[in-house]
């Protein structure tokens, strides 16, 4: 049988949508980045309507089940990124949703508490190498529980103001010329349209850029985390103690059978205890590398992964079932119900974040965050903190468009470690004041003052730099 | 109503096939295999990164209705090689098959017990509790096995129609917007997404206190002690009842099921019912995904802090797709009725025979349901299938018979009458019946003898349960 690839194209004749509202700030997509958007927005003043694919908030952090907050702090302990993400993890925190180290250890390099986090499981999102004295120490990096943060996303939403729509996916952009004037999008109800002044791209992957037309890079080293997709899944009921029993009295066993899970297409590794409270609970964050660089924009790709990943997942749990002590009676708990996608088309914005940035500590006039920067190995000792700038989440070209997530104006290397949940979040959180501000000054977003933007990102406790 | 116009376009053609399928729920599943299997260049379009619909990224893990009272089983095909293969994988519950049909009262209660869907009308019914983890790798290698060319994370969103004739759907998904031809089109999207676009007949009226006038957002708790649950249970049946109704009270909910699935040990399963206005209104469906999250986040918190053996518990998953359960259904060729629930009779073009258990008496007066061919055929297009719950019934029939087993009867029906009638060049209306009827026994499926009239009458003992959901 073969299916026939086609270079036609089909007429769809112009037609009449319906416009179901009207607002001042549309966010497209509610994963780390639209959240943080469209909360901003809202307690800024802005008439506010988040549209999402799923049926819960979260992205990644929920769907993808990446449910991990990491580098809150950098190396030495300090914490530098706060604003939402502090009071998403307060807010975790009173529900018993959230694990990280305890404050007073944030970058110890005593031995003990080191080995205790590293043993607490998931170390590696605790712990990392600090290159300046040679010494392991402890992050302020956060896990987090996905369903109960599904949940407390809907609440901060909703007491907010956001004007929430779920299982709706944004597609395209409405253009006058080059300035967007809102979205389509498709859901149960139909085609519809959303109309606004200000339109939030936070679908991680600038999809409402390029449906526009706008610039953009897809360039990235096949080597890099940013260019695979992962599959995450969760095994539930194994007995770790027997588990670990195992593996240290026979050691050479264990090692072989992991190689022979290997050769079989499994996937060996796994991290243990992801909450406190899920005893017996493993998580394979299985990454998907590809011979040569995918493109997680291409639905025949997806497709093919997505159905690929699900057969290591397969193979891995019934070797392990098998063959591994501690898994006899385990079973497959969840697989993600979206793709890891970890990186993706990054817009062409009014300035391109890149490593000389870090190397010479650049501080912007328009810096909107401060990041802790510990995964850029021996850059990371000599620059712990990269400042983002306004203007990364600003289109070159278009107006009434901003981004705000993963696709931020940045190279591929800067995309690499800055791109995760907590800095999307901040980068929503800026990109939804400026939006909130270009709306009541009738302005577009490229014009908002740098000045007044960070004033209002402090007083919402976001951490920023003195600008002299 | 303020609009917006939306420019023409050149919209890419990214494939052409015979058969394109949209969605990938049990009657897409159903459709894609059978028409690959048959031969046809086959293309399903599913939403989600993996196949099942609600029997599994709904949490519906059930497949029940497979054999009548009287223990025969009437849904086999597609339906059984499903769970056929989640037996190779030790993934699948079900009653022992010489329990089927079974009114001994030892049998019976341990059934009932074991699961509420193992028991119908004083008789073990064969129901089978599946595994959805397991199930979505198997239905990719059904898809994959029978040839089927998959988009995963695509929305197929309307056809593209010319007249009487669909050429194709639109889909949206990463890619962008792109389209795809073909010479059948398969609605198997549930709710009948295609239908208003291409100007087939639909109704949704649906009385408030059916079933199917609700939503569900069904979730899972793991390290629940069930042993201690059970004890407790037990020894304080009153009390038990008193924190259920507790949790209830709350904002909660009260019941659960026991997972049931080799070494779930320590799985529940709570089902649920949130009554809405329409499972096709974006609105709707965004308020009943906030009140289910928030019942269930409510719900675990009452049971850990107050039944034992809950201590340890925890939320492991609420389903990613809302429990629907009807919504649009079109007014085909033939439009199953009430009426049809009474009568014993096949039809010339029967495709599927469904056993009718939830009923109580009416259901042992009329054990079996048959289906039309026609029942999947809108009436002014002319290669176009609804295969999937949208299917041409009233809410009556709709009530009962819009499960998975069904959907995939469905399916299986309309993707196999599809490649035959592409291979015969002619028209999907015009299918040779009596070769399509040959073709699905082939395949497994079960179908009467259409040339002899049905003689039955109840002379079995009178029910001593009521039947399930009353209205």
């Amino acid at each position: 049988m073969v299916n026939k690839p086609s270079t036609r194209t089909v007429t769809e004749p112009a037609r009449e949508i319906e416009v179901l509202r009207e607002a001042d700030v549309v966010v497209v997509g509610g994963g780390p980045g639209g959240i943080g958007s469209a909360i901003a927005a809202a307690r800024s003043g802005a008439r506010t309507i988040l549209i999402e694919r799923y049926g819960h908030l979260g992205g990644m952090a929920t769907g993808g089940l990446v449910n991990i907050i990491p580098n809150l702090s950098d190396i030495s302990g300090k914490q530098h990124v706060f604003g939402l993400n502090q009071e998403l993890l307060d807010r975790l925190d009173r529900r018993g949703g959230a694990s990280y180290p305890d404050k007073k250890d944030w970058g110890t390099t005593d031995r003990k508490v080191v080995d205790y986090y590293l043993d607490a499981n998931l170390g590696w999102f605790y712990v990392r190498q600090d290159h300046n004295i040679d010494q392991q120490r402890v992050l302020y990096s956060a896990v987090v529980d996905p369903e109960i943060l599904k949940d407390e996303f809907n609440d901060m939403v909703h007491e907010a103001g956001v004007d929430l729509l779920l299982h709706s996916w944004g597609t395209r952009p409405i253009m006058d010329r080059d300035t967007a004037k809102g979205v389509f999008f498709e859901s149960k109800s139909g085609r519809q349209a959303i109309l606004g002044k200000v339109i939030i791209d936070a679908t991680g992957d600038g999809d409402i850029f390029v449906a526009a037309g706008a610039e953009f890079d897809n360039e990235c080293d096949n080597s890099r985390r940013t260019a695979w997709l992962a599959f995450i899944w969760w095994m539930a009921n194994v007995d770790l103690k027997k588990y670990d029993e195992f593996k240290a009295s026979q050691p050479d066993k264990y090692k072989e059978l992991m190689q022979e899970l290997g050769k079989l297409g499994g996937y060996p590794m796994f991290f243990k205890g992801v909450l406190k409270n899920q005893e017996g609970v493993v998580w394979y964050h299985c990454m998907q590398r590809q011979p040569e660089r995918s493109d997680a924009m291409d639905v025949v790709e997806l497709t093919r992964i997505d159905i690929r990943a699900r057969k290591r997942a397969l193979i891995t749990y019934e070797f392990m079932k098998k063959f591994v002590p501690g898994f006899e009676k385990c079973f497959i708990m969840q697989t993600a119900p979206q793709l890891g996608t970890q990186g993706g088309r990054r817009i062409i914005g009014e300035y391109t974040v890149t490593e000389k940035d870090l190397e010479t500590d650049e501080i912007f006039i328009d810096t909107i965050a401060i990041l802790a920067n510990n995964d850029y190995h021996e850059i990371s000792a000599k620059h712990p903190t990269l400042c983002i700038p306004y203007r990364c989440l600003v289109p070159r070209r278009m107006d009434g468009l901003l981004v705000a997530g993963r696709a931020f104006s940045s190279a591929d290397t800067i995309n690499e470690s800055f791109n995760i949940i907590p800095h999307c979040i901040a980068y929503g959180q800026a990109a939804g004041t400026a939006a909130a501000i270009a709306v009541k000054e009738g302005i577009q977003p490229r014009h908002v003052d740098y000045k007044a933007l960070r004033q209002n990102l402090v007083k919402q406790g976001v951490n920023l730099p003195d600008i002299k | 109503m303020k609009s917006i116009t939306e420019p023409a376009r050149e919209t890419k053609v990214v494939r052409e096939a015979d058969i394109v399928v949209v969605g990938g729920g049990p009657g897409g599943i159903g459709a894609a295999v059978s028409a690959a299997r048959n031969g046809a260049d086959t293309v399903l379009i599913e939403r989600y990164g993996y196949l099942g619909g609600m029997g599994t990224g709904g949490l519906v893990t059930i497949i029940p209705l497979l054999t009548d009272y009287t223990g025969k089983q009437q849904i086999i095909g597609l339906t059984q090689e499903w769970i056929d293969r989640l037996i190779a994988h030790n993934a699948v519950d079900y009653p022992k098959k010489e329990h089927w049909g079974s009114m001994d009262k030892e049998i019976v209660r341990y059934y009932f017990q074991r699961s509420f869907f193992m028991t119908r009308l004083d008789r073990v019914s064969y129901a089978a509790i599946i595994d959805a983890e397991i199930s979505k790798f198997i239905l990719n290698e059904m898809v994959e096995e029978a040839g089927v060319k998959t988009y995963c994370h695509a929305w197929g969103t309307e056809p593209i129609m010319e007249g009487n004739h669909c050429k194709g759907v639109i889909i949206e998904s990463k890619s962008g917007r792109q389209a795809i031809l073909g010479k059948v089109i398969i609605d198997s999207t549930g709710d009948g997404d295609l239908l208003p676009y291409a100007g087939i007949e639909f109704e949704d009226n649906i009385p408030p206190n059916f079933r199917i006038a609700n939503l569900a957002l069904v979730f899972w708790v793991d390290g629940v002690d069930l042993h201690k649950v059970n004890e407790f249970r037990q020894k304080n049946p009153k009390e038990f009842m008193e924190l259920s109704r507790k949790a209830m009270e709350g904002g909660g909910q009260g019941n659960f099921f026991a997972s049931n699935l080799p070494d779930q040990d320590a799985v529940v399963w709570f089902h649920n019912r949130y009554s809405n206005k329409s499972q096709v209104d974006v609105e709707e469906l965004t308020r009943v995904e906030f009140t289910g999250r928030k019942v269930a986040v409510k719900t675990l918190e009452f049971f850990k802090k107050n039944m034992p053996g809950f201590e340890k518990s925890f939320l492991v998953l609420t389903a990613p797709q809302l429990g629907t359960r009807a919504s649009r259904r079109m007014i085909g060729e033939y439009q199953l009725t009430q009426k049809d629930l009474a009568d014993n009779q096949p039809f010339e073009d029967t495709i599927a025979i469904f056993p009718d258990l939830d009923r109580g008496q009416e259901s042992l007066d009329h054990p079996n349901m048959y289906i039309p061919y026609r029942s999947l055929l809108p009436k002014n297009i002319d290669n176009m299938f609804v295969a999937c719950r949208a299917f041409s019934s009233d809410e009556h029939v709709q009530e009962w018979f819009n499960l998975i087993p069904h959907c995939i009867a469905f399916g299986e029906a309309a993707g196999t009458a599809s490649a035959m009638a592409l291979r015969a060049g002619v028209g999907i209306k015009n299918v040779d019946m009596k070769a399509l009827q040959k073709q699905l026994a082939n395949q497994g499926v079960p179908l009467p003898d259409v040339s002899k009239k049905v003689d039955y009458k109840y002379t079995g003992p009178a029910l001593s349960t009521p039947p399930f959901g009353q209205h």
